[in-house]
């Protein structure tokens, strides 16, 4: 069953158009992994994808998203945000929700960041400040997990765990990442773009590392070693 | 080969700036023989003299009751800020969207303070509420504008982040407000600073803030008084970051409370005739048209009074702009030994912190009453105020050689990165500039305000309401004169500018 059909649409930003004419299908129960250098169109993608899914998708923005001189508390609870009147929201910040409180307790111990529910993002790194906006994004319990980079600054160890997590609690996934080891192994399909054009769709279990050099024009083979250390 | 360029020419953003800023100074300088820059006092040295006597020896024990004063002074100026900032807020979430509520701003905060106070003074008398209405009252406008603009500013992607379906106040309050908070808090920190030193002016109309005590001291002589009450301003400005601390405000505001005072007896009947009767012309009111031009008629001449006002604004803009020039590297970490530069901040801490109209007052009293006195308050406090966020920015700043001598390093590293921010500075403040021109006046130096004060002390309040008006319009002007001079694309990252 699919979960979502592009045919022949032109996406962009107002008058600039960034991807032609794409045609894509995303399966209902599919992982799939999107790669291409920065600025190929993956976000232009995924922005397509969250307005057409909107309340069905828990997104995970490029840069987190998060607020700063809020805690990582708030900042969690940001992703149910919508289930909540103004006036709920707004004594929220000032004393937090009980059941609320609990339940992020346990998502964010879940994700290494226990006893840092009460400190404000701005206080965390880059790594912390990663896994906070992921734990935002899985709070929102939606079925489908739309991700643009986000396992960009934590370890490779650790990024394997996070992406094991967020499919274990997603019935689909559609993740942009420049981990091609990952991509290959923990997906079911890969996709790539290059210059506005999808030049790259198939089943991860058919490619190699070594096709996936097609989406890099300009990788010359330091780059690739770089790429294969940075995945594994 | 082609021949080097001439003089001033060729099309570098940086050349465009100094064309610009030449022709400001050439200007100015064309003007000058109009001013009236007479020195009329018989001895200003002495004069001067005695003062800095009086500076350096404080008298503290000659002071009566200083504390109330202090207490006085800084309640006000904490309650006049927070109203301000309550009225204020409201009205910059819909600066953006409505054209009533940004003229209404522009026309509020185009009125000084001192000039608010001397209107309220004729209702609510020498009491809490005319201080804290003229300063709660220019500073929500100030406020509404500082604040809109800010809030511009928010950063969107923590919006965007957000699921869809989210009401409009929760983004406000999770997405948004957090994430300038600092900045409001900042900018609100500031503008208590100068609402301390408005707090001291109003004692020159007559409450007994600092300042009170402090004109009659200077104008009976008694320096060493003077120079008493000085320091203990100075020492409050330089303490502000202890006993205001945030962790403090809230005992702050309510204690403050106790101090405020007196509260006035308000006569309705008396506020609404004077509302709706004595401010306006009463050929106006009357429908009597031939009657509001013999009524225009009877006007002190304006436009001499206009010409003053515009030609002092012109010189303080100008005199800021080079003595700040001259004084940045005072105050910076790339000039001069360690120790100088701590001398130097200090110095300029001090320049700014002295009110602009008690530097006039001084230099008045120095020179006598002519434009020269006004100039140099101007000039000075302006100039150092903006050559302490020069510095502060050029501090920030890392040289790419270091070893240039420090004419080098002042014109060909530093300068041409700080111009455009050192410009923009002096563009903002000429609205200001503008607005204390016109307050000078009530020292005596022949600008608008001259005559607005004197049609208050002969009762005449059509008049120095219609003054007023003009100007409110006359800042206004001056502000889009300003904007369209003012180099773009200068990220004017601090708020504490205006």
């Amino acid at each position: 069953m699919p979960l979502l059909e592009l045919d022949r649409v032109d996406l962009g930003h107002g008058t600039q158009v960034v991807l032609p004419g794409l045609s894509l299908t995303f399966e209902a129960g599919e992982r799939v992994a999107l790669l291409g250098q920065s600025g190929a169109g993956k976000s232009t993608l995924l922005a397509e994808i969250r307005r057409r899914l909107d309340s069905e998708a828990a997104w995970c923005p490029q840069g987190h998203g998060l607020v700063p001189l809020l805690s990582v508390y708030h900042n969690v609870y940001m992703g149910r945000l919508d289930r909540h009147g103004a006036l709920a929201n707004l004594i929220n910040l000032l004393k937090p929700r009980q059941e609320a409180w609990q339940e992020i307790g346990l998502l964010v111990r879940e994700l290494g960041l226990e006893g840092l529910l009460r400190r404000p993002v701005e206080q965390l790194s880059g790594g912390q400040r990663q896994r906070v906006a992921i734990a935002r994004a899985l709070y929102q319990q939606r079925s489908v997990f739309l991700g643009d980079e986000p396992l960009a600054s934590v370890d490779p160890h650790q990024a394997l765990r996070l992406l094991a997590r967020i499919q274990a609690r997603h019935t689909s996934s559609i993740i942009a990442l420049h981990q091609h080891r990952l991509a290959l192994d923990h997906f079911d399909r890969v996709i790539g773009l290059r210059g506005g054009q999808v030049v790259l769709d198939a089943p991860a279990r058919e490619l190699t590392l070594a096709s996936l050099d097609a989406l890099y024009p300009d990788a010359g083979p330091s780059n690739h070693e770089a790429g294969v250390a940075a995945s594994t | 080969m082609s021949a080097a360029p001439g003089l001033l020419r060729g099309r570098s953003p940086g050349l465009t700036l100094a064309r610009r800023s030449l022709a400001l100074i050439l200007l100015c300088l064309l003007l000058l023989p109009f001013a009236d820059l007479r020195i009329i006092t018989v001895d200003p040295w002495g004069e001067l003299w005695r003062m800095a006597l009086g500076f350096a020896w404080p008298d503290f024990m000659a002071l009566e009751s200083p504390l109330r004063a202090i207490v006085l002074t800084v309640s006000v100026a904490l309650w006049g800020t927070f109203i301000g900032a309550i009225l204020g807020f409201p009205l910059a979430l819909l600066f953006h969207h409505s054209r009533l509520v940004r003229g209404f701003c522009a026309f509020v905060r185009a009125i000084h303070e001192l000039f608010w106070a001397l209107l309220f003074l004729q209702v609510f008398g020498l009491s809490a509420v005319t201080a804290l209405a003229a300063l709660a009252i220019p500073y929500a406008g100030i406020f509404a504008k500082v604040y809109a603009e800010i809030l511009e500013l928010t950063p969107r992607a923590p919006n965007d982040a957000l699921p869809s379906g989210v009401d409009r106040l929760s983004r406000f309050l999770y997405a948004e407000l957090p994430l300038v908070w600092e900045r409001l808090a900042s900018y609100t920190r500031y503008r208590f600073e100068c609402a301390m030193r408005a707090s001291v002016l109003l004692g020159f109309v007559g409450l007994p803030t600092l300042g009170f005590y402090l004109e009659s001291a200077f104008r009976e002589g008694r320096f060493g008084e003077a120079g008493a009450l000085l320091w203990i301003f100075y020492a409050l400005v330089a303490t502000l970051q202890w006993w205001g601390h945030r962790r403090l405000l809230l005992p702050l505001l309510v204690g403050a409370l106790f101090f405020l005072g007196p509260w006035p007896d308000v006569d309705g009947e008396l506020l609404w005739r004077f509302v709706s009767h004595d401010l306006w012309p009463a050929p106006l009111l009357e429908g009597n048209l031939p009657g509001l031009g013999a009524w225009l008629a009877g006007l002190p001449d304006l436009l001499p009074a206009i010409g003053n006002t515009l030609l002092l604004a012109l010189m303080g803009t100008v005199g800021s702009l080079l003595l700040a020039l001259l004084l940045w590297p005072l105050a910076s970490r790339h000039f001069g030994r360690p120790w100088l530069g701590f001398g130097g901040r200090m110095l300029l801490v001090v320049v700014r912190s002295t009110p602009e109209l008690m530097l006039a007052f001084i230099f008045l009293l120095m020179l006598g009453p002519s434009m020269l006195p006004a100039w140099l308050a101007l000039a000075l406090h302006n100039g150092a105020l903006i050559a302490f966020l020069v510095a502060r920015h050029a501090d920030g700043l890392t040289l790419g050689m270091p070893n240039l001598p420090a004419s080098g390093r002042y014109a060909y590293e530093l300068l041409p990165r700080l111009y455009p921010n050192l410009l923009a500075l002096i563009c903002y403040r000429a609205e200001v500039i503008m607005r204390e021109t016109a307050l000078l006046g009530m020292l005596g130096v022949a600008t608008l305000g001259f005559y607005i004060d004197s049609s208050f002390q002969y009762l005449m309040f059509d008049q120095a309401f219609f003054l007023l008006l003009v100007t409110a319009a006359l800042n206004i002007a001056i502000d889009a004169i300003s904007r369209r001079f003012r180099p773009r694309e200068v990220p004017l990252d601090d708020p504490c500018s205006r």
